[in-house]
């Protein structure tokens, strides 16, 4: 069965799209995000731009396609988690990228076809894939939000029609946040997240990490990323993360690259991201 | 590249109808290769038992496999006997491909028949992972019925015996089976509202043709959409094309676009990401899958 849609999907996309909020136009001039995770993640939804900002950032980080790779199974563990031991049936996936295997929905409701979960992006290519392709189970129910995350009000709003926020939910930011520079207040719209869900819910977070690679380095990707990439990329260090989680109590190990965040028995790595992450659970 | 009107934008080069064209045939042997690997793993047989089986090493089957060698036709068939696969269709499909990627100019034999360059694009179409596109004008012939085919089939050929009209129309509902098969493509096309407006065959036709296409739409692997007239974009400015995905990384994607007496395949990146953009857009504008069916059960009780 398809998975249900937002009570918008009568109309075009395009009304919401075009002109009236803060929504990328569908630009292949420069890098997007998203695009460039396809690309990263061995799929053919990028283009030359997408490829070209990936070449350059890779003679500088070489590990971009592991912290990538690491990026997308610390998602898959932690809604695993979260799904079986924690009992949510819950999700709010902002960021969710183009649709690729072992999506949200996919892991959760391989382990409870009930969960229910809401997918919030503001880039087109994610917004034509994911109003097309993303495909719920018999019961659970899945849903698109065309939203940046600095629209914290349309994204609670939206996705109060599918979500019960009397009970716990688990919201995912996955290397989301450091394209939120701190202009745009990305304390604020984590809190403001946290404050719609009840106590007992979940943060999964993941973020690019200034202390995770030398300063050098990280001079020459942020000249990439002006040159190349779409928007601004903000490196913030274990210290600068903390504060995301306040109010919450970090599940063990706590804070640690992607990677060391409950590997599965037997996983061996001979590389390391670049990226923090953690899981909290509201008080 | 362009296949039907050879080196017309490509002028600067005074040989690059060769050239490109070569880079035709390696999809084609890429795409014979992985069918051929798909169908020894299936019958579980190693690479070096189909070697053994036509005088070869295990890195000529993987080179093979990859597209970067071709083989004889005569191989071939051994490989397939080997394989299991006897059904004469089922093997001429192979067979044909492997002609076609066998020889460079098979486009200049066939270029201005319908058969020739539409069985190789029901090759490609076959080895497809993802099939897209965008229809301005006919329901995809993949969600034809038989006879929404037949009334359009004789709108193309109507000096046509009524002989030729049943064996277009066969091939066309034949085509039809890769939507059943074990491992369908993901179908995902976008119509323009026309699609649905214009009644091909009259009215009963054209109802009985909706059906199917809510039918059809609710099949897990298909994803059907519908630009409203209300929206302008690019559903004015396009159009109708597919764009074929094939599940190899290294392949690229393929656009066909179908002309009145040939068809147009373009592979290079700058074009193919022309189309992919075009696709996109016309995704966003277009109605949800879900808005989609209520809106062709609308026209269905208006037509």
């Amino acid at each position: 069965m398809k998975g249900t849609t937002m009570s918008t999907d009568d109309a075009t996309a395009a009304g919401s799209a075009a002109g009236q909020t803060d929504q990328p136009a569908f630009d292949t001039s420069r890098a997007h995000q998203a695009r460039v995770y396809d690309y990263l993640l061995g799929g053919k939804d990028n283009f030359e731009a997408d490829r070209a900002a990936v070449d350059a950032w890779l003679e500088v980080d070489p590990e971009l396609p592991f912290t990538v790779r690491s990026n997308r199974a610390f998602l898959g563990r932690a809604v695993r988690y979260l799904t079986a031991e924690a009992g949510i049936r819950q999700f709010l996936d902002i960021g969710t990228g183009i649709p690729t295997a072992g999506n949200t929905h996919q892991v959760a409701q391989g382990i409870a076809p009930e969960t229910r979960v809401v997918y919030v992006d503001y880039d087109p290519i994610v917004l034509a894939h994911a109003r097309a392709l993303l495909i719920s189970s018999e019961s659970g129910a899945t849903e698109y939000i065309d939203a940046n995350v600095r629209d914290t009000e349309k994204i609670l709003d939206q996705a109060s029609r599918l979500l019960d926020f009397t009970q716990p939910v688990a919201i995912t930011l996955l290397a989301l946040l450091h394209a939120v520079p701190d202009t745009d207040k990305p304390y604020d719209i984590v809190a403001t997240l946290l404050d719609a869900v009840p106590s007992g819910s979940y943060l999964a977070l993941s973020h690019a990490g200034s202390d995770l690679l030398d300063a050098d380095k990280h001079d020459s990707l942020m000249g990439v990323a002006d040159r190349m990439i779409q928007n601004k990329i903000t490196y913030r260090s274990r210290e600068q993360l903390a504060p995301f989680f306040d109010g919450t109590d970090l599940l063990e190990p706590g804070l640690v690259r992607v990677e060391e965040w409950r590997p599965d028995p037997g996983t061996v790595t001979t590389e390391r991201s670049t990226l923090w992450g953690a899981v909290g659970r509201k008080k | 590249m362009s296949i039907g009107t050879p080196g017309d934008d490509h002028d600067d080069r005074p040989d690059s109808g060769p050239v490109e064209l070569s880079a035709e045939a390696t999809v084609l042997r890429m795409l014979l290769g992985a069918q051929l690997r798909r169908l020894r793993e299936a019958a579980d047989i190693s690479a070096e038992k189909a070697g053994y089986e036509i005088r070869a090493s295990r890195s000529k089957i993987s080179r093979i496999e990859t597209g970067r060698v071709g083989l004889k036709i005569r191989d071939i068939e051994d490989l397939l006997t080997l394989y299991g696969v006897t059904d004469p269709p089922e093997r001429s499909q192979v067979l044909d491909l492997a002609r076609q990627s066998s020889t460079p100019d098979w486009w200049t034999k066939y270029g201005d028949l319908l058969p020739g360059w539409f069985e190789s694009y029901l090759g490609l179409e076959s080895a497809a992972e993802t099939i897209r596109g965008f229809q301005v004008q006919f329901v995809p012939g993949l969600f034809q019925t038989e006879d929404y085919a037949r009334a359009v089939t004789r709108l193309g050929h109507q000096a046509a015996p009524a002989e030729e009209i049943e064996r277009r129309v066969a091939l066309r509902l034949q085509r039809q089976e890769l939507l059943t098969r074990p491992s369908p493509p993901q179908v995902w096309l976008i119509m323009d509202e026309a699609v649905l407006r214009r009644p091909y065959g009259g009215p009963d036709v054209m109802r009985a043709q909706l059906r199917h296409l809510l039918d059809t739409a609710r099949l897990p692997h298909v994803t059907l959409q519908v630009v409203p007239f209300s929206h302008g974009g690019h559903a004015a400015a396009s159009g109708s094309f597919s764009i074929l995905r094939f599940a190899e990384r290294d392949l690229p994607d393929i656009v066909y676009i179908e002309q009145l007496t040939s068809a147009v395949y373009l592979d290079q990146r700058p074009d193919v990401e022309h189309y992919l953009e075009v696709v996109h857009q016309l995704s966003g504008e277009a109605m949800t899958p879900a808005a989609t069916t209520r809106f062709i059960e609308q026209v269905a009780g208006e037509t």
